[in-house]
């Protein structure tokens, strides 16, 4: 700590502050413009200089300067103030000052601050800009007439979001933020930039004479897509959501969102959402009162009793599938499961078996205190975008080293000196082992390791997994194996990361297991910067998992048994497997099958569309409850509008069939959470107030052990592609295919191929193509990539009206042909 | 006095590397590299006096003592040789004629500062002066005095000549070293200083080519003789002026330092033109403010010219003649600068072209008394710059105003420009 005088107050602060951190440590304010927290020093707008009496009272920039011990600071001269008045009134000279037409205005730093030094006449004279303004994309809109050059987007693509779209162009006075020649923006559209123009010179265009700034309603909340958990502040009138609006101090993530949860929220108000229940009569979905459907769905579920099974979407609250647990039991049900419990086998299963906990032993937070990360299979940063903020920010702040082990490479390969290592689809289980193997080899393996449950076996069943033995299938060299392996167990604080999902095939159990293996034997656990993180795809996954909602035969099995007639009754919670299982017809079939099928949605999905009854339901942001982020954040939500229609929460919905059952209605979900706080292992003694805004972990406790996974062989099917599936970086689940943004950035499926695949069939971008796999086939547009290996291929799943089940049957690597 | 930077210069052609060397050229390196340790060579740099010629006029030695020893990682040397300063061509014309003593003037510098791999940053216009830089490495590498173990010493250096898409600012040294980089040249935050955290973020020296070329002589001949090259006892060494504007010679001479600016302009420049009289000069480069016929005997050193309110910059001499308008020719500085600026910060970006429409309005005769306060304004608001550019394009403007504040005024209350003869405005 330094000592210091700021406007003749005595002030501490730390030795690495610069001056305007000192102040505001110590609650005096310093005009800024171009500073940004998150973002490395800049110091171009001189608003927040100061005089420093051992700089010869020179006017220095506070947002730049680091404190020194006994420095003298004055924060409001008269000439400080002069010549703040002065940095405004040159910024205003050539603005087109068009306040009223603005979106901006209200939340303006640079309305505000002419305000704020009352700067009500402009003493010099100049022409206006007259730049072309880019409406080129639907989500953002650029208009450099307005900018101060204050540097933050370009700053923000560059620093976090590592795309770099944004840049200055030219110089003097005709200095404007640009892209690539000038060109017309085209980026990943995560609307970071956006979020933190300080004018309306970046404006999100769904929002475009939506409302004023000020007769928004500002409510925060947590983000209903994907496992991250990352919190939102949603801005409503009327009743609807209008926009996400940007909170700096919002959040692990301060307030940055993804192109997700920054555009994608439309699917809130959307017209597209079901308000009424649908009850099928004559073979088509009619409208009915609430009483109607419930006392239908009732009496079935009294009738069907043992025969009834369930699955729920985990974007549901804990509360909720808490309740629909107690639902179902009440109903004789003993068979449900969440969102296909295999694509969270790695947690159920593999974690449980390896960990002795469903949960990852690390946080997001381990991240950027990391010295190695390695991400296996899937790019964290396409299925996790803002996870993928946080390893950018690692690897090029502070260096962390980042590896990458996958079937194809993302944008994280991207990252300066990341090292990805492409595998052959399938084989990553035995590159993993293969590691392990390198580890007890070399005698790498830390001291805890061999007192560990199952250490002998392992050591027996990874002899086989030489780097030799494995670099003959895996498409990798054994001195790669080797030297990943080396780099991996050396590294003071290793991090794995792995996303799982539906459609991420091979994301498996045993790919858990063999990953615990790896982190349990270069002991790893346990310190912070080092450890497991898996990334779980929706927002409460992790929730679900917690909550124990997996019961009986799983998800796969109960598909069979609608098809084979051993399951009568369908319960679907929010979940839509004709899109997001695998194998299209197998579903379609068992649905068709199925006596009685009862669909909770939000919207008409081509699930829902099938059902005997609909019951129309609110979204995240209508309800109250907990999510559980990824890595056991416990987070609280409540209302930020009335609910949309007659849709109720799922919560209300299993409520009063409990009762119609004759059971006992849950209270609130209040009173659930309290429940759950008392019974789950980890959440004990949580509650709303000890959640707060920031929410809580959860903590794990860690019994571990060594699993050995099986190696499933790697198969290569000759004269065939190797296709696997997995989520789009604006996509999330099959929700975001009602979220406008999302949409018109990526509004269809398509089959990304290697530029040697695309010239050797002559296949050019976007021809559409038939794929055909042993389960069927499909047209995709052709999407040619540098980023695919040569013979792999891969497509999002996301999309109802084409889904990719139509070829993919579950297994990790499905085999393909391509045509015109 | 001695000449030390032209004694070698053939009067039609670039001197030969084996002429250079008959002319007891890489003596210097020879001495330091078998008979010298790193910090003697930093401490005869500190004896000597020598402060940089690029313009700030930084103690040279001293710069060099700022450079952490015990940083893991490389260090680097960068000679700035981007010289865009308009009334500047020194650099230049040294290049064209010798392009060796700036060789040896960085492998001794290099040596000094443990570098192994050192930078010339040089103008994309000065394809002559870079050709002979190229040239002159190949051989001096050949020779052995560049490259790995230069004379058996264990001390090894690179040099790379770097042909920059240029401008202004990239003189700037933090702005090189972005452009180095390959990024845009934009200048950057100080502190962290380059000596700690220059090049790729490591430890960086940026000198100018004058600064680094007479460094052989310092060594060879020793800081005390090297010193007493000066024409008084408080400077050191000898310096490049570059004349431009109303006198009978124009040129680039090697004179000692302290020479008053009087003995410049009638010694060597040979007087004023034909019928002219001295009115005001630019002393040291674009960036400096007028000197006027008060200042006809200062000496022209470091501190003298800052103590009588201007720099001596660069050495880059303008003289302007009694039919000059000065408002005319602070426009015309004032252009460049506006042109020049790289856009980062608001004072500058937004500033300089304000300044430059108001001397524009007052040269054409649309002047306000209100105009010279605004203008005294800017002079004061463009300190609180991000980098020296900004302060440095209020140079002239700030001689104006202190120097000819009653030709601006008749500019304005004549409502025209007082030397205008051709005028098409009715005034
Ligand atoms: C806008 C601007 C342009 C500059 N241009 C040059 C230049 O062309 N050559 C140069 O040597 N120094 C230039 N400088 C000064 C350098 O920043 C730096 O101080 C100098 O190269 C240091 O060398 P020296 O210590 O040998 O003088 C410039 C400074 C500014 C602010
Ligand atoms: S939206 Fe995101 S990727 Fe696109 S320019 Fe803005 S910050 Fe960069
Ligand atoms: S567009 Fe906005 S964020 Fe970008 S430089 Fe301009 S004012 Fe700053
Ligand atoms: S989708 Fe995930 S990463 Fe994107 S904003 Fe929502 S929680 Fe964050
Ligand atoms: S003073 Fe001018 S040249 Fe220097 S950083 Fe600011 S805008 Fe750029
Ligand atoms: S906030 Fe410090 S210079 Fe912009």
């Amino acid at each position: 700590m330094v000592n210091l005088t700021i406007d003749d107050k005595q002030v501490t602060a730390p030795k690495t502050a610069t001056i305007y951190e000192a102040a505001k440590l110590n609650g005096i304010a310093i005009p800024i413009l171009c500073h940004d927290k998150k973002l490395k020093p800049f110091g171009a707008c001189r608003m927040c200089l100061v005089e420093v009496e051992q700089m010869k009272g020179r006017q220095i920039p506070a947002c730049t300067t680091p404190v020194t011990e006994g420095m003298i600071i004055r924060t409001s001269t008269p000439d400080i103030v002069k010549a703040r008045k002065m940095v405004l009134e040159l910024l205003l000279l050539n603005h087109p000052i068009d306040c009223p037409v603005c979106d901006k205005a209200g939340d303006c730093d640079l309305q505000n601050l002419t305000y704020e030094y009352k700067v009500d006449a402009n003493r010099f004279t100049d022409e206006k800009f007259h730049h072309e303004i880019d409406y080129n994309n639907p989500l953002i809109e650029r208009d450099m007439n307005r900018c101060v050059l204050c540097g933050k987007c370009a700053r923000i693509c560059d620093e976090i979001v590592s795309f770099g779209a944004l840049t200055f162009i030219s110089r003097g006075i005709e200095t404007k933020i640009g892209c690539e020649f000038d060109e017309a923006l085209n980026c990943e559209f995560c609307g970071s930039c956006v979020s933190v123009c300080p004018v309306g010179s970046l404006l999100a265009r769904p929002f475009k004479f939506k409302a004023r700034f000020w007769s928004l309603t500002k409510n925060k909340s947590v983000c209903g897509y994907c496992g991250t958990g990352c919190n939102l502040t949603l801005g409503v009138k009327d009743n609807k959501v209008l926009t996400t609006l940007y909170d700096e101090n919002q959040g692990f993530h301060n307030g940055q969102l993804c192109v997700r949860g920054r555009f994608g929220y439309q699917f809130i108000n959307s017209d597209k959402r079901l308000t009424k229940p649908l009850v099928r009569k004559n073979g088509k979905l009619e409208e009915a009162g609430w009483d109607e459907a419930l006392e239908l769905v009732a009496a079935r579920l009294k009738d069907a009793g043992a025969s009834t099974a369930a699955l729920a979407t985990a974007r549901l609250t804990n509360e909720e599938l808490v309740v629909f647990k107690q639902l179902l039991q009440t109903a004789g049900c003993g068979n449900y499961d969440h969102s296909a419990g295999y694509a969270h086998a790695a947690l159920t299963e593999g974690f449980a078996g390896s960990f002795g906990a469903s949960a990852s032993p690390s946080t997001i937070l381990d991240i950027q205190k990391s010295d190695l990360l390695l991400v296996i299979k899937t790019d964290a940063y396409e299925t996790h975008p803002v996870v993928g903020f946080e390893i950018n920010m690692a690897v090029k702040n502070k260096g962390t080293l980042l590896k990458i082990l996958t079937d194809k490479s993302g944008k994280l390969s991207k990252l300066p000196d990341a090292r990805t290592l492409v595998h052959t689809p399938g084989s990553e289980i035995a590159i993993i082992n293969s590691l392990a193997k390198v580890i007890l080899d070399n005698k790498l393996v830390d001291a805890s390791a061999a007192a560990l449950p199952g250490y002998a076996a392992l050591e027996k069943e990874l002899a086989a997994f030489t780097p030799e033995a494995v670099s003959a299938q895996c498409g990798l060299t054994a001195v790669e194996i080797k030297l990943l392996a080396s780099a991996y167990a050396t590294a003071e604080k290793a991090l794995i990361l792995f996303p799982v999902g539906q459609a991420y095939p091979g994301h498996t159990a045993a790919l858990a297991n063999a990953v615990a293996n790896l982190a349990l034997l270069a002991g790893k656990l346990g310190k912070e910067g080092g450890g497991v993180l898996c990334l779980s795809e929706k927002n409460n996954s992790q929730g679900a998992v917690d909550m124990g909602f997996q019961a009986g035969i799983g998800a796969g099995r109960i598909i069979d048994g609608c098809a084979d007639g051993s399951i009568t009754t369908l319960f679907l919670a929010g979940e839509n497997p004709l899109v997001s299982y695998p194998d299209h017809a197998r579903v379609q079939a068992a649905l068709d099958k199925v006596e009685f099928l009862v669909v909770s949605e939000m919207f008409l999905t081509e699930t829902a569309a099938m059902a005997d009854v609909v019951l129309p339901v609110c979204s995240f942001a209508e309800k109250e409850g907990t999510f559980t982020a990824t890595d056991r954040r416990v987070q609280h939500i409540k209302p930020a509008i009335r609910k949309v229609g007659q849709s109720r929460s799922d919560f209300e919905i299993f409520g009063a069939l409990i009762a119609k059952l004759g059971g006992v209605a849950p209270g609130t979900p209040a009173s659930v959470f309290a429940e759950i706080s008392a019974t789950v292992p980890g959440y004990t003694g949580m509650s709303y107030a000890s959640l707060g805004v920031e929410g809580q972990f959860a903590p794990v406790e860690l019994k571990p052990a060594f699993v050995m996974p099986n190696a499933p062989a790697v198969t290569v099917e000759p004269g065939k592609l190797a296709l696997v599936t997995g989520s789009a970086l604006y996509h999330n689940g099959t929700l975001s295919q009602y979220g406008e943004g999302p949409m018109h950035v990526c509004p269809e499926g398509y089959v990304e191929i290697s530029r040697a695949d695309a010239a050797a069939s002559r296949f050019a971008e976007n021809d559409l193509l038939t794929v055909s796999s042993a389960g069927g086939s499909m047209k995709l547009k052709a999407h040619i990539s540098a980023r695919m290996p040569q013979g792999v291929v891969f497509a999002p799943y996301h999309f109802g009206a084409n889904p990719v089940n139509q070829v993919w049957s579950g297994a990790p690597v499905t085999w393909i042909t391509l045509a015109k | 006095m001695d000449q030390i930077l032209f004694k070698h210069n053939r009067p039609d052609r670039v001197i030969s590397f084996d002429e250079y060397c008959a002319e007891s050229g890489f003596r210097a390196l020879r001495k330091a590299l078998t008979g010298m340790s790193p910090e003697e060579v930093q401490q005869a740099t500190i004896d000597s006096g020598m402060r940089g010629r690029g313009g700030a006029g930084f103690p040279t030695g001293k710069k060099w003592s700022f450079v952490p020893r015990d940083l893991p990682g490389p260090r680097y040397l960068i000679c700035n040789c981007d010289e865009m300063e308009p009334g500047t061509y020194k650099d230049r014309v040294l290049l064209e004629k010798n392009p060796y003593l700036l060789i040896e003037g960085m492998a001794l510098a290099g040596y000094a500062l443990g570098v192994e791999h050192a930078f010339i940053f040089i103008r994309r216009g000065y394809e002559l002066a870079a050709e002979n830089l190229r040239r002159g490495i190949v051989e001096a590498e050949r020779a052995g005095f560049l490259g790995r173990d230069i004379l058996n010493s264990g001390f090894s250096l690179s040099l790379e000549v770097h042909q920059s898409a240029g401008r202004y600012i990239c003189g700037e040294e933090t702005a090189l070293m972005n452009a180095l980089e390959g990024r845009r040249a934009n200048p950057r935050a100080k502190p962290p200083f380059p000596a700690v955290k220059g090049l790729w973020g490591q430890p960086t020296v940026v000198n100018n080519v004058e600064t680094l070329a007479n460094i052989p002589a310092i060594i060879d001949k020793g800081p005390a003789w090297w010193k007493s090259q000066a024409a008084t006892p408080d400077a050191a060494g000898t310096k490049l002026f570059c004349i431009s504007g109303h006198v009978s010679i124009t040129d680039c001479f090697e004179l000692p330092l302290g020479m008053t600016l009087g003995e410049i302009i009638d010694g060597p420049c040979g007087g004023m033109r034909n019928g002219s009289n001295f009115k005001a000069c630019i002393p040291g480069g674009a960036s400096t403010p007028y000197f006027t016929k008060e200042h006809w005997n200062v000496p022209m050193d470091f501190d003298p010219v800052a103590k009588a309110g201007s720099r001596l910059g660069t050495g880059g001499i303008v003289v302007f003649d009694h039919n000059t308008c000065m408002v005319a020719v602070t426009l015309n500085l004032v252009r460049f600068f506006a042109r020049e600026s790289c856009g980062w910060c608001t004072p500058c970006r937004e500033g300089l072209p304000l300044v430059q429409h108001i001397l524009e309005r007052i040269e054409a005769g649309y002047g306000e008394p209100p105009d010279i306060d605004i203008l005294h304004e800017h002079v004061r608001h463009l300190n609180h710059a991000f980098c020296a550019l900004a302060p440095g394009a209020m140079g002239p403007v700030d001689g104006l105003l202190r120097h000819f504040k009653d030709e601006l005024s008749e500019h304005i209350s004549g409502k025209c420009c007082p030397f205008r003869r051709d005028t098409t405005h009715t005034c």
